[in-house]
Parts: C-alpha cells; sequence; structure tokens
C-alpha cells in the first residue's frame, strides 16, 4: 500500500525548559494543521520517546499520555530505539494499515549537568563492557573516527569541515539551535578537545524537542517512494569492520530498492550526523561514494548546500540538534519541507527527491527513508 | 590478567560478548573462548566526565586478542597502536587486585586471584569460605554476599584440586535463623549444588582471645582450616561506613562479644581494627558484583551493581581501596588498624593490579547518619 506524508510540524529545538506535553502539543497541533485535518480524522498514533532518568516528568506510560493530550481513544504504541526512535516510529507508522497515522516524537534530554546527560545517553551503549569502560558515545565514536583515519587517510580536518557546512546550513533553519549563529572554520579548530580526535564541534548539540509528521493512505504531493530498517550488534567492537555500519547498509539497500532508485538520484539528504565521522561513514555506507573516499565528497563540496546533493540543510544533529528521538521525525520534516520548497533561504532548488537516515546507538538501530515529490 | 571473553558455537563459530548456553541457529553447545595476548589497535583520550567515570582526561584503548577479538579498556596509562597489554601479578603483602566484571562470574573471581598471585590448593586442603549472611535478602538486592561469586570460588579451587568434601561454607547471622537467610540469598542451593560443608557458626564452640586490650570471644572453626576465604559483599553501612573486609569478620565472634562492641561505636573501632589478628591467615574476597549503596547496610540501602570484584591477602589494603574506588569517608577502624600495623593503611604503598585506582574511582551515594564516620 503506497503511504503519504500530509503534513509535518515541529518545535523549535533548543535549551528551553519545555514540559514534554507542551513540546509534543506545539509540533502535533502544526502537523494537524499542515495536514489540514482535525484531530478527529487521527486512526493511529506511532510515539517515539526515551525514558530519561534525569527529567522530572516522571511519565512513562507515553500511550495514556497522548491520549490525555489529543483527547482521543484510539490506538497508540511507543517505539522507542534510542537516538534512532524517530526513524523507528516513522518505519512503524508507515506499516500500519490505518488510514491517518501520527508519527509524534518528543524528548526532553536537558534536564541537568552535562555528566547526567552524558550518563543518560551512555544508556544506548553496551552496560558490562562499554559503559564500565569509560566508553562514553564521543569516545565511542572518536574510536571509530581513528579507525577510518588509519584505514582511509581521512583527516580531522575533513571531519571538522562536516561540522562547518552543518553549522552554516543550521545558521538558515529558524528551528535550529543555532539558528542565525555562523561560526568559523577557526572557532570550530579551536574548539576543547572532547575525546581525541574528537573536538566539541565534532559533536552534535543536546537540545529539547519535538517533531510531528501524519502519514496517509491518501494521495498527496510526497510520497514516502522507500523504507528501510536494518539492526546491527550493540558493541561496534563485536563488528568485522568499525568503520562499515552494516545496519546502514542494509536499511539504504532496502530503502533503494523500494524506491527504484540509485544514490546519484537523490538530491537533497538528512543523515545521522551525530558526531561528524558518523555523517562520512553514512556517505560510503549508503553508496553516495566508494568506502574510504567519504572525505572526497566533503572535500569538493558535494554535500554543501550549493553542491550536487546538499546534506544536512536543516544543520543536522550538529546545529538544529539532536533530542534523541525526535531528530529522525525532524530529518523527514525537513525533507518534506524541501519537497515542498518551503525552506527559505536554505532551499535546495529543484528537490524531487529526498532521503533520510537515523541512527540508535553507534549503529545498532538504523533506517533510511526516500520520500519522492509528485 | 586481562582477558577478552567469547561464547562460541563452535559448529556455526557465531560469538556473543554474554553467555548462552546453546546456539541460538543450530543448537549446539556454546564454549568459551578466552584470549589473553592482547594488543592495542585503537585509542582515544577522553575529557569529558561523567558520574560513572568522573576523572579526566582517561584513556579508551581497543584491545584486541588472539582470536581477532575486540573489546574497550579504560586505563589511565597511554599506549599507542600495536603495543601490547598485559597486566602482571604481584604476590607481595600490599596487593589488592580489583577486577571488572564480564558477566562470567568464575572467570573474574579466577582473574582476580591470579593478580594477586593465586593460591596453591591441594586435595587435602582444608577450606573454609565465609559469605556474608548476616540480614536476610535476595541475591539481587546486594545484601548478601552474591551466590554467583561464590559459586565461582567454589568451582575455581575444585578445578585447582580441593575436593568438595573438604570445603565448607561457615557464617551466622545475628538477628535471624542462619538457614532463612542461606535460603533466601541462594547460597543455600550453591551449597546444595556443589555438596560442599555448611556451618552455622553460632553453634560452634567460642574461644577467649585477647589482643592487646581487646577480649574477643572467636569461633573455634578459625583453627580447622588450612586456608580461609573471607567473602564479604561491599556495601555502604550506615554505622560502620561500609561493610566489607574487617566487617564481615564480626561474625566469627559470639553474640555476647557482638553486643558488647555494638553497644559501644568508641570500642567497636578499637575491637574492629584488631579482629583480623585473632583470625588465622585468610584472603579476603570482595563481592562488589552488586553491592549496595545509600544507607546500607539492609534493606534502606540501594543496589551498587559497581560490577567489581576485588581479592587481597590484607584486609586493610582491601578495605582501603574499595573505600578510595567508591569514594566513601575515611573508616576509622581500617585507618586504625594501619596504625597498629595490622596491614597497610597508605593508599600510596598499595599496589593496586588489574585496573588503577583513578580509574576504577566512582562517587557513590553514602550512607549518613553514621555514629563512627564524621560526616
Amino acid at each position: 500500500m503506497d503511504k503519504y506524508v500530509k503534513g509535518v510540524g515541529m518545535t523549535k529545538f533548543g535549551v528551553e525548559d519545555r514540559s514534554i506535553p507542551d513540546m509534543a502539543y506545539e509540533a502535533l497541533t502544526q502537523a494537524l494543521k499542515d495536514s489540514d485535518i482535525g484531530v478527529d480524522k487521527l486512526d493511529a498514533v506511532v510515539i517515539s520517546t526515551v525514558d530519561t532518568k534525569i527529567n522530572d516528568e516522571r511519565q512513562r506510560h507515553s500511550s495514556s499520555f497522548l491520549s490525555s493530550l489529543i483527547r482521543r481513544k484510539i490506538p497508540i504504541i511507543r517505539v522507542p530505539a534510542v537516538c534512532g526512535g524517530g526513524g523507528a516510529a516513522f518505519w512503524t507508522g508507515l506499516r500500519l494499515k490505518y488510514n491517518n497515522v501520527l508519527v509524534l516524537a518528543v524528548d526532553k534530554i536537558l534536564s541537568g549537568p552535562t555528566t547526567s546527560i552524558t550518563k543518560e545517553i551512555m544508556n544506548a551503549a553496551d552496560n558490562i563492557w562499554e559503559q564500565e569502560e569509560g566508553l562514553v558515545f564521543p569516545a565511542q565514536n572518536a574510536l571509530v573516527a581513528q579507525q577510518h583515519m588509519l584505514k582511509y587517510g581521512t583527516t580531522h580536518d575533513d571531519l571538522l569541515s562536516i561540522a562547518f557546512k552543518n553549522h552554516l546550513h543550521g545558521s538558515m533553519n529558524p528551528k535550529a539551535r543555532f539558528y542565525g549563529k555562523k561560526v568559523s572554520m577557526e572557532d570550530i579548530k579551536k574548539a576543547p578537545i572532547v575525546a581525541t580526535p574528537f573536538n566539541l564541534y565534532d559533536c552534535s548539540i543536546s537540545v529539547n524537542g519535538a517533531a510531528a509528521v501524519i502519514v496517509s493512505n491518501d494521495k498527496t504531493d510526497v510520497k514516502v517512494a522507500g523504507s528501510g530498517l536494518a539492526t546491527d550488534y550493540l558493541a561496534p567492537f563485536e563488528r568485522e569492520d568499525m568503520t562499515t555500519w552494516r545496519g546502514v547498509v542494509g536499511a539504504g539497500k532496502l530503502a533503494f530498492e523500494q524506491a527504484s532508485v540509485e544514490p546519484k538520484d537523490i538530491d537533497v539528504a538528512e543523515l545521522h550526523d551525530a558526531f561528524t565521522i558518523v555523517e562520512l561513514i553514512a556517505y560510503e555506507d549508503l553508496g553516495f561514494c566508494k568506502k574510504g573516499e567519504g572525505k572526497e565528497l566533503i572535500r569538493n563540496g558535494y554535500t554543501n548546500l550549493d553542491g550536487k546533493m546538499p546534506v544536512n540543510t536543516s544543520g543536522g544533529l550538529k546545529a538544529r540538534g539532536h533530542p534523541i528521538s525526535p531528530t529522525g521525525v525532524a530529518q523527514v520534516v525537513e525533507i518534506v519541507d524541501q519537497l515542498r520548497g518551503r525552506c527559505g533561504e536554505r532551499q535546495v532548488d529543484g528537490a524531487k527527491l529526498g532521503l533520510t537516515q537515523n541512527v540508535g546507538g553507534a549503529g545498532g538501530t538504523n533506517t533510511v527513508h526516500i520520500l519522492r515529490k509528485t | 590478567m586481562t582477558k577478552i571473553i567469547r561464547w562460541v558455537c563452535e559448529k556455526c563459530n557465531k560469538k556473543w560478548i554474554h553467555p548462552v548456553d546453546k546456539c541460538i541457529s543450530c543448537d549446539d553447545e556454546v564454549k568459551k573462548e578466552i584470549g589473553t595476548k592482547l594488543k592495542v589497535v585503537g585509542f582515544t583520550k577522553v575529557y569529558v566526565p561523567s558520574p560513572l567515570h568522573p576523572i579526566t582526561p582517561y584513556n579508551v584503548l581497543i584491545l584486541e586478542d588472539e582470536h581477532g577479538n575486540k573489546m574497550p579498556k579504560k586505563t589511565m596509562n597511554d599506549y599507542d597502536i600495536g603495543d601490547v597489554y598485559e597486566d602482571k601479578s604481584d604476590s607481595s603483602e600490599n596487593v589488592v587486585s580489583a577486577v571488572k566484571l564480564k558477566y562470567d562470574y568464575y572467570e573474574a573471581v579466577k582473574e582476580s586471584l591470579e593478580l594477586i598471585g593465586d593460591i596453591e590448593v591441594n586435595d587435602a586442603n582444608k577450606i573454609l569460605i565465609k559469605p556474608n549472611l548476616g540480614i536476610p535478602g535476595y541475591a539481587y538486592t546486594g545484601v548478601c554476599t552474591n551466590p554467583k561469586v561464590i559459586s565461582g570460588l567454589i568451582q575455581y579451587l575444585l578445578d585447582k584440586g580441593a575436593k568438595k568434601e573438604n570445603i565448607t561454607i561457615a557464617e551466622q547471622s545475628f538477628f535471624v535463623p542462619l538457614e532463612k537467610v542461606a535460603k533466601k540469598s541462594g547460597i543455600a542451593d550453591i551449597i546444595k549444588k556443589f555438596g560442599v560443608n555448611y556451618i552455622d557458626i553460632s553453634k560452634t564452640e567460642f574461644e577467649e582471645k585477647k589482643e592487646r586490650d581487646v577480649t574477643f570471644e572467636v569461633s573455634k572453626i578459625v583453627n580447622d582450616f588450612d586456608i580461609i576465604f573471607n567473602v564479604p559483599v561491599i556495601k555502604t553501612d550506615m554505622v560502620l561506613g561500609m561493610d566489607g573486609a574487617f566487617e564481615n569478620l564480626i561474625r566469627f565472634l559470639s553474640k555476647k562479644n557482638f553486643d558488647e562492641f555494638a553497644a559501644d561505636p568508641r570500642k567497636a573501632v578499637g575491637a574492629l581494627a584488631l579482629l583480623p589478628n585473632v583470625v588465622s591467615k585468610f584472603i579476603t574476597i570482595g563481592d562488589g558484583s552488586i553491592g549496595m549503596q545509600g544507607n546500607g547496610p539492609a534493606q534502606h540501602g540501594e543496589c551498587g551493581f559497581f560490577n567489581l570484584i576485588f581479592a587481597a591477602r590484607n584486609p586493610v589494603a582491601h578495605d582501603k581501596v574499595v573505600q578510595e574506588v567508591l569514594c566513601l569517608r575515611k573508616l576509622p577502624y581500617v585507618e586504625l588498624a594501619g596504625k597498629l600495623g595490622v596491614g597497610e593503611y597508605d593508599i600510596s604503598k598499595i599496589h593496586i593490579v588489574g585496573n588503577e585506582l583513578e580509574a576504577l574511582r566512582r562517587d557513590i551515594k553514602h550512607p549518613v547518619g553514621s555514629k563512627l564516620i564524621k560526616q
């Protein structure tokens, strides 16, 4: 059954101390308005949110909470998959037979000091082998970056160029954490080290926020042409090659086959730049270049806003911000807005085919979606 | 020694990082694959602190073994790619091993003992194991010594040549019948599984032993064994600050003796400090697998989930290291024991093997309200 996107909505991603119901309500009412339907037309909801111990909302009964919020008693299910929750929820929503399905993701991750947030995010890694050995997520991805550098000659400057690009894009997105804030390459290079070789600008920024998409059986101007989900083992060190994320390769293959398109056909993409290396590896794992040549795409400007295939026009996780579950849904919001030509100064001219790639953990839960302007 | 453990299906070569009995694909037996020849294939220096890892910078290495298996390893020392990573054992008195539990209790207990120079065991040795069964609590609560640790220790002793007939588990509870605690904690099942002996210390004969100006009434069983393993569960304690090697020895004493010390905290400090001297030579294995934090040692405490096993020949060194690792306040009886020559209290003179102190330190919830420990 063909699935379409009716409407989208999202809050500004930022550091504001807003409640989860408040953020969820804003995002979903925007999506309803964008869809031009009332809440009574919703047939089901898929919600994604993580259980954080650090915020004081003390509410993990997401289905019932959302029923209270939208004043409906329809089927509501929760699909958590840490940072890949939004993509997994969207993937799930597409597979439901209901006519209008709201896919909503909301998280309030900023509810304590950075150390607490670091620990909270760390829960996406293996407890015994990784967390106990100090493998916070920047460290885990820094090790991946080091392996890629050793194997393929990628440089830290290549990675920082990804940060520069995404910050430039994010400065043009009113919904981004870094909207209106441009950073120079000099600023980026002199940032403090987080986990060698990474500095602060190699890492995405934690924010609060919500995003919503309404998928439908009714034909609209945006069709979901391809949808793939694939998983991989929890710990990257368990895999044969830390520099290839097989789950991303698998999810991409499914989505491209379903959409009957090739990587070269994509006009605009939102990739999961939780860390700069994750975006670069995605270039390779999704087939936008050969393995080991991801650095060339950033060096030759292929993924810049004025390049052949702009990547992360929203600013990505790096500059729009990464509120955990909402990220995957916000990627869909950006691509839908690009296909509908409403991205303002960051608009990609003539965008007809867009791709989203969302990752939970270090390549653990991976979704790839391809959206086509009909 | 630091090792990489995998559970491998010998038929289809599927590997797991946690124990499974049978292969999910071919239903074949799964065997343990252990790598000990470790080299560094990746590293990062981490500058961001987190509650589990408050001291920065620290390094995380990726180690690879002779089977091609990998694991991350936290260390404060710098390494380069291609370096060999190995622990060196040390059998001297002032050594404490600290081993991170990687699901396999047997391997962790074995590693902790190997790192302090291992133990010689023969089939004639009479071996006493003294867990903490002072208060009833299910295994998951961390109130009692984890039965998996006791199981790992017994299996290790049997592998080393000990006879089950010569292994005895002994303990007493001052508050409830011991059988109740043994059953609830799961230790009774371990005793039954291995067919080892079991003694309720409260039913043994006690003898007076004088140490300086303190008179102890000690169970005579401490004289009957060639090797004694003191296996406390690592817990916070609202009265003593921490339950470790010293506290676990209390239950070698008579109830009358215990009541006498419990009534007078100042007397208790002096008695605890000298207590190791009235028990025959013993090895401590500190069970920090689950353990307890907050207002332990009973139902008001919270699970600690320390995932650590300690081993030491000297109880002062043991408790000092554990107190430092968990960032607990100074334990006055351990400090006094150090002054009285019972063991080394100066942390800079204690050799910690298996993991570095600074790499292990974590700030846990402290007990409050102790009359012994200054807040």
